[in-house]
Parts: structure tokens; C-alpha cells; sequence
């Protein structure tokens, strides 16, 4: 009896847990866009001011408006991120599937793959990736995704694994079923889990890695209202006392991560409520 | 001299680039250094300053430092000497040269040169080395231009004589910048390990880090105070941190610092003629491109009320103020301040009133409420580029942007990189820095055989009469007449005619110094590069 109620209470803990991360991307999604005019309006009159009623965020060194810069910035973050964390998402995907179905070589070189780029210092091959894209918001989501891919792929493919060692796998394939057949109706349904919650916890990795390059200077073009060239921008003026143009961007982007991040753990509670390590 | 100017453009924000993944190696390099001379010189002791002076100004040659490859191009090469130089108030005077003259065809320029000037390695400065030097300038393919150049020959023992091609005022600035090398010791490694007879000589050179030079005791002018000169190449954040510390004795630091505390330095903000200003298609749209395929002509800066408006419209005061910091001055002409400036070409003050009347008289009109005027079908937008990686030109174009929304006029300003401007700037406003003490470069902007040559005239500006007073000027053998020709042209081009350009502010280059150090009268410095800060090096002096 009490751990039913105990459960259920947990369940609906979850769900709106879940809720309400979804609610702050979306609020963020909607008011980042409707904030990207006010984040380039200039004010000469009202410059480094500190957080007002007028100006909740204060204002920058060109008097913008920081609360309209960063709800930008935030927008262009998720919309990194998404497009990072999709295309590593589906890296993992394409090759864990071609090392369950393409015969024990092709899973060596998918294996050897993993190692390698786990053993590889991943932010250094990240700033080495965009600096050789040439920068800009394309590079960034290229270099976040072509680094991001082996956790997940390890996960996806020790799960396909699992499932094409299952007896039905085995059966289907005596009665003469392909390998891609059985790829596609057997082992990719029992990814979707897996690849769902994955893709979520890619994101705000996603979006720290894209804030972290363009405060280098080789990510998103300086140009763009992103959290990390507002970061970047802020650094000059700190030592004159302007603690509102780091302080602020750098808590909302730290509530972004963590609200997407709950939608990944929660999401993970929902569907595979046994699994407590990814 | 065209991929002179494209350089020019560039290499700013390259070196920028470059630089600021070194920093953290300069950093500690520069934190070693001042550790060491603060034990070797002891002034803390004795009470007497060193005789080592450190400058963080930036400004290393990635090339070099030999003149006929461009070195010095800017003026003052340091290791070198010149035959003319600049006073403070950008007078030219004699240094090599005893004193030149013009033939009245304007095509043989014969300079005297002075006897007892001797290269550091005790060799006479000869007519020959002078007649080598502006010979092999010529022919290198370096970024000084002296193409105009025929031949030089030594005719005597202390006469050169210059021989152009055609007749060029210009050619004096030549005389002031390219420093003299000498034929003995002229070669393939002479970038790296010049041979000169300027005030100093190169003792150290660690590519990236830091250049040392050591005074010439055998230099002809003024003894400078200094011993030793060190350069060190910090990016911005490390010079202000070495500043702070007291680890240098001048820093240049971007405007956006100089409002900082520096306990024991001095801001300096010295002027420029470093200006920023918009350049528009002059051409109307009509699908024309050039042989490269780049689209030429917009249909809205095409018309002469939209570009004059746009000059009464801006708030240069409120640009200087508000993203300048206060350090720099409205700019109005591409030449403010110089010899062959016309000051009754300047806008005064901002109108927003006359801008609107502008356009209302010439057809634009908001007919549909929208907030931007429109005539014959064609809204006042135009779309104005900026380089995307430099923060004041961003602010620069955001602020005019939004200046020009109150008249009616739609500006979108857009960062990018040169790579894409290059191909945009016939059909967008684009803003540019130039500035130069040399007239040359008004002649390359605004002259219409100039259009579309590498970054040259980039809106296809054509005007007869300026073009027939940018070639009298080019032509002139008289100064005084060049400069008539000079002012002539402005008062066609200028903001209240043409209004090719709307020349927004020109930059103040703001310097922390030494409280103790003397840097003497401050000359107005051009567009960035080289160490225009220490054209009189050889007079700074402790004053305590």
C-alpha cells in the first residue's frame, strides 16, 4: 500500500517536474523571440546601467537592454542546442545500428571509434573543430555534434545488442528475416527509449559547449546576442563594477541548462523507471 | 599598394585574432620580464628611473622589418631613417635629406642628402644606398607603392634623383616613409636582422612576444634617453594588466578601457585621423554586376536626398560620447584635420528636421503608416555591413541604425566578414575605417577610376569635376596647388553635395603613460598600425 502511494506520489512529482521544465523552455522559446528587435536596440543616453524597474538586467555598454539580450541569447541557445544534440543524437543512432546489424568488423571499428574519441580530450577537439569550421553558429553545431556522439552510441549499442541476443530476435531470424529487417522492426523500437532520453541530456551540454565557444570568440558570430558573447562583452566592464552584465546571463543560462536537464532525468524516471545510471 | 590597403583593412583584426592565443604565454612572458628588470635596475634603490623603457603599443611587423617590403609604411620605421620626416604638426621637414627638389615637369624629384649620417655598422649612408632603396621598393611587389617610380640614380656623392613616370604630389609622402637600407647589407635575411641608420637598433626578436631594441649611439639626431626600448605584443586585457602592475611604462588600450583607474599613468588621447564612416552604392540598381559577378547599385542610396539626409540625421557628437567613450571627435570628411582639409565642406551639428524635408521633397514619403517612407513603390531600406568581429564598429552601426529610424529611413545593420563584404560592398552601405597622412588614399576613395578596385570607392562614386580635381591634385607639382586641388574635390564629394560617404567619427588612440615619462608634442595618428606613438622617441625624457 505505501509504496503504491509512494509511487504514484512520484510519478506525479515527475510529471510536473516535467511540466514545468518544459513550461521555462517554452517561455524562453516565445519571449527570446519576441525580444530579438529590443536586444540590438541601442540607448547612447542609458549605458552601463545598473538593473532598474526599466531595465531588469540593466542595460550594456551600448545601453541594450541585458534582459532582451539574454532571453535572445537563451532562444539561440536552445535552437544550438536542439540542432547540435539532434545530429549527434543521430550519429549515436546510425552507428550503434550499424554495429548490431554490419557483423562483428564493422562493430570493431564502431567499438575502436568510441574508445577513440573518448579518449580524446573532448573540449580541446571541440575548439580544435570549430577554429577549423572557421566559427560562426553553423560550426558550432557541427563541432558540438561530432563530439558528443560516443556516450550515447556505447549506450544504444549495448542496449541493440541486448535486444538481438532476446529469442525473438533469433526466431526471426531462422525464419529467414534480413538483418536491416530485423534492425528495423525489432531493435530500433526498443532504442526509442534510450535514444529519446540521450537526445535530451545531449542538450545542455549542447548548449554550454555553444557558450563556452563563443566567449573564445569561435563559436556564434560576436555580432549575435548569444549568452556566451554577452559573457565574453562583460569581462571588460566587470573590473569597472558592471556585475549585472555577467552575473545575470550566466544564472538564466544556468536555469535553462538545469530546466532542460530536468526534462532529460524526468523523462528517463517516465520510461525506463529501472534505470538510474545512463 | 592594392593589397597594401586590403592588408590595411585586415590586419587589425587578424593580429587580434592571433593574438589573443597567445596572450596567457605573453602574459607570463611579459610578468617574467618585468620581474627581472625590476631586480636588475634596482631604481627602487637608487632612486634613478631605468634606462629601459617597455611599451606595450602593439604594432609588431609580422614581416619584418625591412622598409621595401613595407615596413614603416605608416611612417617612423625606427631602425631606419627617412629622407623627410613629419613635425608634430605634420609639417614635412628634412632628416636624411638636406633639403629636394621638384623639376616643373614634376617628373624628377633631385634630393641632397646629408654627409654624416652612418648605418649601425659604421658604413656612410650614401646616394647609392638611397637610389637602391627606393629601387628595389619599387620593383618588390611590398606594400609601400612606389610604382610611380621610373628610376632612382645617384648623380653625385650627396645628390639622388628621383625619376617618375608621370608627375605625383603624392610621391612626397615616399620621401617620409620608406626608410633607407643599406645596398651592403641588403638581403634575404635582412627582414629579421635590419641594418639601418634610425635612432635604434634590433637586438631581440621573439616572434610574438616581444622585440627588443637598443639605442644607436652613432645616430645622427637627438641621443635618445633610453638604452633600451622593449615592445611587447600583448592583446588588450594583458597590456591592461601590465599597465596595472606597472609592468610597462606606455600602454594602448582600446577606448573602452580608458576609463579605467590607472594609478601612476596618464591617459593620453592622442588624435587620429583613424575615422569610421558609411559608404554607400552610389550606383542605381539596375542589375548590373561587375566581372566578378558582384552586384553593383542600390535604389535607395542611389538617390543624393537619401545620402544628404542621412548626413544631417546622425548624432556624431552622441557616437563620440556614447560609443567612443568621449575619446574621438565627429568626423565629417575622410581628412579632418589635415593639411588639405576644408572645413566648409563639415556637417555642423545634427538636423533630423532638414533630413525629413530632404526626403519629403525629393518623393520619400510614408504613405502607409509603417514608419519608413517609401517613393514609387520602393521602401527607404538599405541593409549597412560591418565587420563582425569588431565591437566598435557593431556599436557604430547599431547606434546609426537606430538614429535614422525617426526620419523614415530602415537601416539594417549586419556583422560579417570581410570574405562576404568584399562581395556585398558595391550593393550595401558598408562600414569602413580608414585615415591616412597621405592624400593619396582620398584620391582612391573617391576617384571614379578607382571603383571597385580591391577596397577602393567600394559604392562606384563618379563625379567629373572631383575626378578632374583628384588628377590635378595627383598632378601638382606645388604643395600649396595640390592642396587647392585637394579642398576643390571635398566641396564636390562632401556631405552638403554628393554625399558619397557619411563619415561618422574619427577615433582618439587612447594611451596610458608613465606619470614620470615625457612623450613630448603628440602627432595626429593615422589608421592603426606600426607605433605612430614614437615618431619623437628620440625626445621622451623622465621628468621624475
Amino acid at each position: 500500500m505505501t509504496t503504491v502511494e509512494r509511487g504514484t506520489d512520484r510519478r506525479r512529482r515527475t510529471l510536473a517536474q516535467l511540466a514545468a521544465s518544459v513550461l521555462v523552455v517554452l517561455v524562453v522559446l516565445v519571449a527570446g523571440t519576441l525580444a530579438v528587435d529590443a536586444a540590438q536596440t541601442t540607448g547612447l543616453a542609458s549605458r552601463n546601467e545598473a538593473p532598474t524597474l526599466g531595465h531588469w538586467f540593466g542595460t550594456d555598454w551600448l545601453g541594450r537592454d541585458v534582459l532582451a539580450r539574454v532571453l535572445a541569447g537563451l532562444r539561440l541557445s536552445l535552437v544550438v542546442g536542439t540542432s547540435a544534440a539532434v545530429l549527434s543524437a543521430l550519429i549515436a543512432l546510425v552507428l550503434a545500428s550499424a554495429a548490431t546489424v554490419g557483423g562483428p568488423r564493422v562493430d570493431a571499428v564502431v567499438g575502436w571509434l568510441v574508445d577513440l574519441f573518448l579518449a580524446l580530450p573532448h573540449l580541446v577537439l571541440l575548439i580544435l573543430l570549430a577554429f577549423a569550421l572557421g566559427g560562426g553558429t553553423e560550426a558550432v553545431i557541427v563541432a558540438v555534434a561530432v563530439t558528443h556522439w560516443p556516450t550515447l552510441t556505447r549506450v544504444l549499442r549495448g542496449r541493440a545488442k541486448e535486444v538481438v541476443a532476446a529469442d525473438f530476435v533469433s526466431v526471426s531470424a531462422h525464419l529467414g528475416r534480413g538483418r536491416w529487417w530485423i534492425a528495423r522492426r525489432h531493435v530500433t523500437g526498443h532504442l526509442a527509449g534510450q535514444f529519446l532520453v540521450g537526445l535530451v541530456l545531449l542538450f545542455p551540454h549542447a548548449i554550454l559547449h555553444e557558450a563556452a565557444l563563443s566567449f573564445l570568440g569561435l563559436g556564434v558570430d560576436p555580432a549575435e546576442p548569444s549568452i556566451g558573447v554577452l559573457l565574453a562583452e562583460s569581462m571588460r566592464y566587470l573590473s569597472a563594477g558592471a556585475w549585472w552584465l555577467a552575473v545575470l546571463p550566466g544564472l538564466c543560462l544556468l536555469v535553462v541548462v538545469k530546466a532542460v536537464d530536468g526534462i532529460g532525468e524526468n523523462l528517463r524516471a517516465l520510461l525506463n523507471p529501472r534505470s538510474h545510471h545512463l | 599598394m592594392l593589397v597594401a590597403k586590403r592588408w590595411q583593412q585586415r590586419l587589425g583584426v587578424i593580429g587580434l585574432r592571433v593574438r589573443t592565443r597567445r596572450w596567457v604565454a605573453v602574459a607570463l612572458a611579459a610578468a617574467a620580464l618585468g620581474a627581472a628588470t625590476a631586480c636588475s635596475t634596482g631604481d627602487a634603490v637608487s632612486g634613478a628611473k631605468p634606462t629601459e623603457l617597455r611599451l606595450a603599443i602593439g604594432g609588431e611587423a609580422e614581416d619584418g622589418y625591412d622598409p621595401t617590403l613595407g615596413w614603416g609604411r605608416y611612417g617612423n620605421p625606427l631602425f631606419q631613417s627617412t629622407l623627410l620626416t613629419r613635425d608634430a604638426d605634420l609639417k614635412i621637414t628634412n632628416d636624411l635629406a638636406t633639403g629636394y627638389s621638384v623639376s616643373p615637369d614634376g617628373l624628377v624629384w633631385t634630393v641632397d642628402i646629408r654627409s654624416d649620417a652612418t648605418f649601425s655598422d659604421g658604413k656612410p649612408v650614401t646616394p647609392g644606398d638611397v637610389a637602391y632603396t627606393f629601387n628595389t621598393a619599387a620593383t618588390s611587389g611590398g606594400l609601400t607603392d612606389v610604382t610611380v617610380l621610373d628610376q632612382a640614380v645617384a648623380v653625385d656623392e650627396d645628390t639622388v634623383e628621383l625619376r617618375l613616370r608621370e608627375p605625383r604630389s603624392t610621391f612626397v609622402n615616399r620621401l617620409v616613409s620608406l626608410g633607407i637600407v643599406p645596398e651592403h647589407a641588403h638581403g634575404p635575411g635582412y627582414a629579421r636582422d635590419p641594418v639601418g641608420s634610425g635612432p635604434f637598433v634590433l637586438e631581440q626578436w621573439d616572434e610574438g612576444q616581444q622585440l627588443i631594441v637598443r639605442r644607436n649611439d652613432d645616430y645622427y639626431g637627438g641621443k635618445p634617453a633610453f638604452e633600451r626600448v622593449v615592445f611587447v605584443f600583448t592583446d588588450e586585457d594583458a597590456s591592461l594588466a601590465a599597465a596595472r602592475s606597472g609592468q610597462v611604462d606606455v600602454a594602448a588600450l582600446p577606448s573602452a578601457l580608458a576609463s579605467t583607474e590607472m594609478p601612476g599613468m596618464t591617459l593620453h588621447a592622442i588624435e587620429s585621423v583613424d575615422n569610421r564612416g558609411i559608404t554607400f552604392p552610389y550606383q542605381p540598381a539596375t542589375g548590373r554586376t561587375n566581372a566578378d559577378g558582384e552586384p553593383i547599385g542600390d535604389p535607395v542610396t542611389s538617390d543624393v536626398a537619401v545620402r544628404r539626409a542621412i548626413n544631417l540625421a546622425i548624432d556624431r557628437q552622441a557616437l563620440v560620447d556614447g560609443v567612443l567613450d568621449g575619446h574621438g571627435r565627429p568626423a565629417t570628411g575622410p581628412v579632418d584635420g589635415l593639411p588639405w582639409y576644408d572645413p566648409s565642406t563639415a556637417v555642423t551639428g545634427t538636423d533630423p528636421d532638414a533630413a525629413a524635408r530632404l526626403l519629403d521633397e525629393a518623393g520619400w514619403r510614408d504613405t502607409d503608416g509603417d514608419g519608413v517612407r517609401e517613393r514609387d513603390g520602393v521602401r527607404a531600406e538599405f541593409t549597412l555591413l560591418y565587420l563582425a568581429s569588431d565591437s566598435l564598429r557593431q556599436g557604430l552601426a547599431l547606434a546609426v541604425a537606430d538614429m535614422l529610424k525617426p526620419i523614415g529611413v530602415a537601416v539594417t545593420a549586419k556583422g560579417e566578414s570581410w570574405e562576404v563584404i568584399e562581395t556585398r560592398m558595391h550593393a550595401d552601405a558598408v562600414l569602413f575605417g580608414w585615415g591616412s597622412h597621405d592624400p593619396t588614399e582620398m584620391y582612391n576613395l573617391y576617384h571614379s577610376g578607382q571603383a571597385g578596385i580591391e577596397l577602393y570607392n567600394p559604392g562606384y562614386y563618379g563625379d567629373p569635376e572631383v575626378d578632374a580635381a583628384l588628377d590635378a591634385g595627383m598632378a601638382a607639382t606645388d604643395p600649396a596647388e595640390a592642396t587647392a586641388h585637394w579642398k576643390e574635390a571635398q566641396r564636390h564629394f562632401g556631405p552638403a553635395a554628393d554625399a558619397a560617404w557619411a563619415w561618422l567619427v574619427n577615433l582618439d588612440h587612447t594611451y596610458f603613460v608613465d606619470s614620470c615619462l615625457d612623450v613630448g608634442q603628440e602627432q595626429v595618428e593615422p589608421h592603426g598600425h606600426g607605433w605612430p606613438i614614437t615618431w619623437n622617441i628620440t625626445g621622451w625624457r623622465w621628468t621624475c
